[in-house]
């Protein structure tokens, strides 16, 4: 097996939900030995979110795919941060760091002791990175930040909509991986100077601030023209044609995008309606921006006869951009996403085989940046972690026996409330379309059965 | 002048439009030195504007100033032979080649990585694609749109009843730029350790499936496929978007929001936020699934609090109770927001247009900050890179001007 870029490298990963360990997802992937932290009291939220339904709901902490789809390749360390021998713990394991990464909001780490300057003193050149909704300065600082908040918070969501309709959020709260992901570009910029300069350093990075370019031309647009820019749908100020169009099939549609007249001419052949370049209404870009309805109109006669990926083959063999809009069971059964390892194959304590996508994109010659391993389960390293720091076997089981570290949660209720607690109404759901279809053989279809 | 993180790495960049130029000036902001290859014809950025006053003028194309700054510029056609011949004796003393075209456009051109390993055995050759360089789409043409499509995010975004939505702004180009960024990081490090350029392959369908937070999942984990439904969270309603007096707010119960089996007796921050604490003994008010589907009702019990009362006033009350509500600003409320401009979000460049000003750094190092500087006017470094660094001569850089090379 080829050596990754980040071996040796040992991140401290204080991060929690969706933003932060994604970023640690990146790095682990790349090699590093990340070590997460949780605390017994009050888990990652994200181990109650989507539990996976395959044998029961015991344990619910341990099968919360939303969590492993995260998490996998680290490593986790469950310590009880208001006991000082599990403070203590943090100090030495940060004494052997390399690199720290957190997402509380501000505060939450000088409480414990573990602020920057505070790790400077144990590990004169950490690198820690605090990942926050609004950043570590401002008069915002304090709020409390999440992933489906902070896209409107940029700006991003007063773009997004249906012509005038209301600002929409994204149907994920995408700038969450997105921040993580600088996140984890940031680190590696960091490591750059540190191996020339021998410096650690701190960086502060706001999902707020993160994902404002996003906007792409529209603060520009603002200052030079005064226009603050509207909703469009799927249109685009660069494209005419550009939408999304219903195709064959229940609720199927593809993206089609003609950026110019050749374009558009190509389009037009593909369809079998070459008249089109001739006619007035569509013959220019700026023509068919006014026309768009009732061009809109005439390519949806022809894709809704036609299957999505049909749609996508014969324009784009034409030379046309276009794309199905594909659910979360046809990106799995996607060729091009199977060709490119989107999602690897892990095996998961507890629920066998599963399918785990990939959080770096780029395929590179001599490493692979993948799920290296499954996620961790409360708690499962402890032992491992402690014994590399030096404490003895007696040591650990008395750390145990007080509380300072564990591998279940301190739960108020019994965890068989819990686990109803947190299933959502499918039955329900699938009834008033939030869900489309519940497939019990999901597994057998996608080859991942025990 | 201060350190930068990336001062010494040298980068030839013959991307345009969004993902590549952004990978890079998070490169050239850094302090790394970016040689920007645009075509004698120019960038497309800057075809795409916006412009001062709505007059095309590629010279000020607020995008091409936002995308490319920190970086020099020369003009060459690497298109044509005499333009890869000028390409590659800048690739002799770089450590990164960027590149945004398909795969077989670059192998056409003699510059794909298996054409210059053997010359350039240290080169980082990082190219950005709509679909790959591998798989079978990857002659297939596309942009943020269908990368948002094939997303999975696309499906999820929107109205039941309507088409997909796709995220406004450029989603798809900023986040493959991200991860090529991450990409020409990642093996930068590698090359340090283990020696050894590489090829770095980042597809934009692939940058935004990474960013998928749940679908993928919801499937190879419980067998259940989820469709657009508001853009709805599948954890439940509102956390979404809702109108107040002057505008929208984002309306986000967050974990403590409502009252939970471990605290009975205490008022929730929802019910103390909308002033009725009647509210906690309302099923459709307390309960998830009932939020999630008898969710006009739940707006009936919200909307008498919420139109009376101004964005800040909700978002500043609901803080105060640590419900993370949000708001919803324009990019005119950004540039005037108070948060922003004490955080010293927004940078300034000098553009043939004005000053601009542009969004800020994406985070904050203590030690090398980032910083923006202007975007070079076209070709404004070919004398400096060609004749200066390359050794051309005054005639060699005016034949290949009259040819149209330069």
């Amino acid at each position: 097996m080829s050596v990754l870029p980040l071996e040796g490298v040992r991140i401290i990963d204080f991060a929690q939900v969706f933003a932060g360990p994604a970023c640690t997802r990146i790095l682990a992937d790349l090699g590093a030995d990340v070590i997460r932290f949780e605390s017994p009291n009050r888990l990652d939220v994200t181990r109650n979110l989507i539990i996976t339904d395959n044998d029961g709901m015991d344990h619910t902490w341990h099968r919360a795919s939303y969590f492993i789809i995260r998490n996998a390749s680290k490593r986790e360390l469950v310590v009880d941060l208001a006991k000082e021998e599990a403070r203590e713990i943090i100090r030495k394991l940060a004494a052997t760091a390399d690199v720290v990464v957190e997402s509380f909001t501000p505060r939450v780490m000088a409480n414990f002791g573990l602020h920057y300057e505070a790790l400077k003193e144990i590990k004169p050149d950490i690198i820690m990175c605090s990942l926050s909704g609004y950043g570590q300065y401002g008069p915002m600082r304090d709020y409390a930040g999440y992933g489906m908040g902070l896209e409107p918070a940029s700006g991003v969501a007063s773009i997004t909509g249906y012509k005038d309709g209301p600002p929409m959020r994204s149907g994920l709260s995408f700038t969450d991986p997105y921040s993580g992901f600088l996140g984890a570009g940031a680190i590696l910029t960091a490591l750059q100077y540190r191996r020339r300069s021998g410096k650690g350093q701190y960086i502060d990075l706001s999902e707020q601030e993160a994902a404002i370019p996003i906007m792409g031309a529209a603060l520009a647009e603002y200052q030079m023209t005064g226009r603050v820019k509207e909703r469009m749908g799927d249109r685009s100020d660069w494209a005419a044609p550009q939408g999304c169009y219903r195709c064959a099939g229940d609720d199927r549609w593809a993206v089609i995008s003609c950026t110019d007249d050749a374009e558009f001419g190509r389009m037009a052949d593909a369809m079998g309606h070459r008249e089109w370049t001739d006619d007035p209404r569509f013959a220019t870009v700026l023509a068919r921006r006014q026309n768009h309805d009732a061009l809109d109109a005439l390519i949806t006669a022809w894709t809704s006869t036609r299957d999505h990926y049909d749609v996508m083959r014969t324009l784009q063999e034409a030379g046309v951009r276009a794309a199905p809009v594909l659910d979360g069971k046809e990106i799995l059964f996607d060729p091009h996403f199977k060709a490119r390892g989107q999602f690897d194959t892990v095996d998961q304590p507890l629920l066998g085989k599963r399918l785990i996508p990939r959080h770096v994109a780029a395929k590179f010659g001599r490493f692979e940046a993948k799920a290296r391993s499954h996620a961790p389960l409360l708690g499962e390293h402890n032992a491992e972690v402690l014994k590399e720091l030096g404490y003895s076997d007696d040591e650990i089981a008395k750390l145990q026996e007080d509380g300072s570290i564990a591998d279940k949660p301190n739960l108020p209720v019994p965890p068989a409330l819990i686990g109803a607690a947190l299933r959502l109404p499918y039955d329900r759901y699938l009834e008033h379309g939030i869900l489309q279809a519940i497939e019990p053989d999901y597994r057998e279809q996608l080859g991942i059965a025990d | 002048m201060p350190e930068r993180a990336l001062d010494g790495l040298q980068v030839v960049d013959i991307s345009q439009g969004i993902a590549g130029p952004y990978a890079t000036k998070l490169l050239a902001d850094a302090g790394a030195l970016v040689t920007k290859v645009e075509p004698p014809g120019g960038d497309y950025s800057r075809r795409l504007g916006p412009f001062p006053g709505d007059v095309p003028d590629p010279a000020s194309s607020g995008l091409y100033h936002q995308l490319n700054t920190s970086k020099r510029g020369i003009t060459l056609d690497v298109s044509v032979a005499s333009g890869q011949v000028v390409l590659k004796k800048l690739l002799a003393g770089a450590d990164v080649f960027v590149a945004g075209e398909k795969a077989s456009t670059l192998k056409a051109w003699g510059l794909s990585y298996d054409d210059l390993k053997a010359d350039f055995p240290d080169l980082v050759v990082a190219q950005v694609s709509p679909f790959g360089a591998t798989g079978p789409y990857a002659e297939y043409d596309g942009n943020s749109l269908t990368a948002m499509a094939m997303s999975t995010i696309m499906y999820n975004t929107g109205e039941p009843d309507r088409e997909p939505l796709a995220t406004g702004g450029e989603p798809g180009e900023y986040i493959a730029g991200v991860q090529l960024w991450i990409g020409i990081l990642a093996t930068l490090e590698n090359r340090a350790k283990n020696g050894g350029g590489d090829h770095v392959d980042v597809a934009m369908s692939d940058a935004v499936a990474c960013a998928d937070e749940y679908n993928s999942a919801m499937y190879g984990f419980q067998g259940a496929i989820r469709r657009r439904y508001y853009s709805r969270h599948i954890f439940g309603y509102p956390n979404d978007i809702m109108a107040c007096a002057d505008g929208h707010v984002v309306v986000i119960p967050g974990a403590g929001g409502f009252r939970s089996p471990l605290t009975p007796d205490v008022v929730s921050p929802m019910a103390l936020l909308l002033e009725d604490p009647e509210l906690d003994n309302n099923p459709v008010f307390t309960g998830a699934g009932e939020r999630m589907i008898r969710w006009r009702e739940f707006e009936e019990l919200v909307q008498p609090y919420l139109s009376t009362h101004t964005a800040m006033e909700i978002v500043m009350t609901a803080q105060a109770l640590r419900l993370p509500f949000a708001f919803v600003p324009t990019v005119a409320d950004l540039l005037s927001d108070e948060h922003l401009a004490e955080r010293h979000h927004f940078e300034h460049v000098a553009t043939p247009g004005g000053d601009l000003t542009i969004p800020g750094q994406p985070f904050k190092m203590s030690e090398t900050p980032l910083k923006a500087a202007p975007a070079p006017a076209r070709g404004s470094a070919n004398e400096q890179v060609l004749a200066g660094e390359l050794g051309y001569s005054k005639d060699d850089l005016r034949i290949l001007s009259d040819r149209g090379v330069i």
